[in-house]
């Protein structure tokens, strides 16, 4: 089912959860809503699903408004960041649950019932463990029974609230992992929210980047990566390296005040100046990190690092040395202005 | 001793555990069984002349009636107020918080004059009831009214907690699982509660069986029909009729005894579904 929400605002207080936001869902997507904490992006994920409410905007699913339909009739799967599982019920429980409060004439019969958990829980691989309470369950264990128990009333979308902020990496890893492999299997229409660019990169079929209320940037993961649409952007996603027009007026262009970003793995190193835009800098850190070489070089005149990473095979072409005098120039570069944009593309 | 005790990194395990037989035995235990013996100086023959009396008999079925009658009704409306304090915010809150907790600290004798003055057939609330021929001064009716005033706390204070610990994304998600307030109170929020209503259900009940100062102000204490078994226990004590108010006190404690050993095997019995 697809989501198309217009012009939607909601404030509390005098704060601005949200500003103005437009986003088109398309049905069967994968979409992360990926921000700093406090940038809406929860606030959002729980208008959409009910649990909240806009103060003014539309939000439509199939074309159909829904704003004013409550929660439970929305027909949307939720699952928190804690779990929210109930500590009262087993795990068997806690599935049906769904299913159980269902109005009389269409509650499945108890066999019927039976098999519908059983099959989700297979789904989720913790078929065994039925007959437990939440609190005798791992992080990871819970959050697969919470998305379970979410799938029981076959949910037209599925909203996902930091699913994994409350777990340690490697389970994180995991999981998010299993959570693309399922969504592949099942095509139901989610929306995750996270604070985590990597888990948004790697699972989400379209990013939706936000700050302080404002969208930032939609697009696919490599859109994201490769062509930020602002600044925000650029620093949040990946690391990346400032240059100021009044220092690098050779890189930023002619503008009069500028930023240019660039990351680290786009600049390149030479012992030799090769042209007349290369920055003469001198290398103070070497350090060797898996399959990368990250070198920290600065300027004669500034104490300002800029990071560059090289790939290991390149690093042994030309190996570097604390110390040593070398050119630094950038291949990708982008010039961000007050409001405009401009790209550049050096060499 | 040894085995009595397994290692723990706690100090002062000896001395702790002395000092709480020593403070026991002597606030709890020597009193009470300074009862039974007095008791014993009846005899069987005697002891079971005052149990069987009919006075002693109403008497106490007047205590327990009244008492479970105002514990039951504490649980439901001191439920709403643990609710309304908890879930929501409004003006005036900390002063409806802190007003939970009078009946703890007013004299009961002063909140039995001042119910009986208010419910009495021309008080200010009992002047309403009077119309339609419902007296409730002076009637069981005005016993469970005062043992209502002072059970409430018991019940807030025990069920508040609990409920803060609910978190709201419980019944958020129980709503978007297509529950509607009933399913999701019955379902979610009831059983996380049912432990703590039953202790506060316990205290209140506990607590009303005792209560002296407050309703022979508003009871009338007419025996058979509105005298509570401490009164009576008074009455012969001034009738320097020890052994026999002792009969009656040991009469009352047996049977709270049981009622206090059902409930705590009834909280087991529910805890032990659901580990937290």
């Amino acid at each position: 089912m697809s989501i198309t929400i217009e012009h939607l605002n909601k404030q509390f207080g005098s704060y601005r959860a949200l500003n103005d936001i437009n986003l088109e869902v398309n049905s069967g997507e994968l979409i992360a809503l990926l921000g700093p904490s406090g940038c809406g992006k929860t606030s959002l994920l729980r208008i959409i699903g009910g649990l909240d409410v806009a103060d003014s905007g539309s939000l439509l699913f199939h074309g159909e408004d829904v704003q004013q339909r409550d929660a439970r009739e929305r027909n949307v799967g939720f699952v928190f960041q804690h779990y929210a599982l109930f500590r009262r019920m087993t795990v068997f429980e806690n599935v049906a649950f769904g299913l159980r409060v269902k109005p009389k004439k269409e509650r499945p019969s108890d066999a019927e019932i039976k098999r519908r958990v059983h099959e989700l829980l297979s789904l989720v691989q913790l078929d065994y463990l039925a007959d437990r309470y939440p609190a005798q369950l791992s992080g990871g264990q819970r959050q697969r029974i919470a998305l379970a128990r979410a799938l029981a009333v076959e949910p037209k979308i599925l909203l996902l609230d930091e699913p994994f902020g409350a777990l340690d990496a490697q389970v994180r890893k995991e999981l998010r992992r299993w959570l693309r492999r399922l969504h592949d299997e099942l095509h139901i229409t989610s929306i995750f929210v996270t604070h985590d660019q990597e888990e948004a990169l790697e699972v989400a079929d379209r990013v939706v980047v936000m700050n302080k209320g404002v969208i930032e940037q939609v697009g696919t993961p490599d859109e994201i990566y490769a062509t930020p649409a602002s600044p925000f952007v650029y620093q949040f996603i990946g690391n990346v390296n400032l240059f100021h027009s009044r220092d690098h007026a050779s890189w930023t262009g002619q503008h009069g005040d500028a930023v240019a970003y660039t990351r680290p793995h786009d600049i390149d190193i030479s012992h030799v100046q090769q042209d007349a835009t290369a920055l003469p800098v001198e290398v103070k850190l070497v350090r060797a990190i898996g399959s990368v070489v990250r070198v920290e070089v600065s300027t004669q005149n500034s104490s300002e690092l800029i990071e560059i990473e090289l790939s290991r095979e390149r690093f042994e072409l030309a190996p570097l040395a604390n110390g040593d005098k070398v050119f630094i120039r950038p291949r990708q570069i982008r010039v961000f202005e007050t409001g405009a944009q401009h790209e550049l593309s050096a060499a | 001793m040894a085995q009595f005790k397994a290692h723990s990194v706690l100090p002062g395990f000896n001395l702790a555990l002395g000092y709480t037989l020593l403070y026991l035995s002597l606030i709890v235990l020597v009193p009470l069984s300074a009862l039974f013996f007095k008791t014993a100086t009846l005899g069987w023959g005697g002891f079971w002349e005052v149990a069987s009396s009919d006075r002693v008999l109403s008497a106490l079925r007047v205590t327990f009636v009244t008492s479970c009658a105002a514990a039951v009704v504490n649980v439901v409306f001191g439920l709403i107020v643990a609710w309304v304090l908890v879930r929501y915010r409004f003006f005036g809150k900390r002063v409806v918080d802190a007003l939970v907790d009078l009946p703890f600290a007013l004299p009961t004798a002063v909140a039995g004059i001042t119910l009986a003055t208010l419910y009495a057939p021309n008080g200010w609330i009992g002047q309403y009831f009077a119309e339609y021929d419902i007296k409730i001064a002076y009637t069981p009716l005005g016993i469970v009214v005062a043992l209502t005033f002072i059970g409430l706390p018991f019940v807030v204070r025990t069920v508040q907690p609990v409920l803060e610990d609910v978190e709201a994304e419980v019944e958020e998600a129980a709503a978007s699982l297509g529950a509607g307030r009933w399913a999701v109170f019955r379902r979610v929020i009831f059983p996380a509660l049912y432990p703590a209503l039953l202790t506060g259900f316990a205290l209140a009940f506990a607590r009303a069986i005792g209560e002296y100062g407050s309703v022979i102000f508003i009871a009338g204490n007419m025996p058979y029909i509105s005298e509570i078994a401490p009164l009576l226990i008074v009455a012969k004590l001034e009738q320097y009729d020890y052994a026999g108010a002792t009969a009656i006190a040991v009469l009352m404690l047996l049977i709270s005894f049981g009622f206090l050993l059902t409930i705590n095997a009834l909280q087991w019995w529910v805890s032990r579904r659901g580990v937290r």
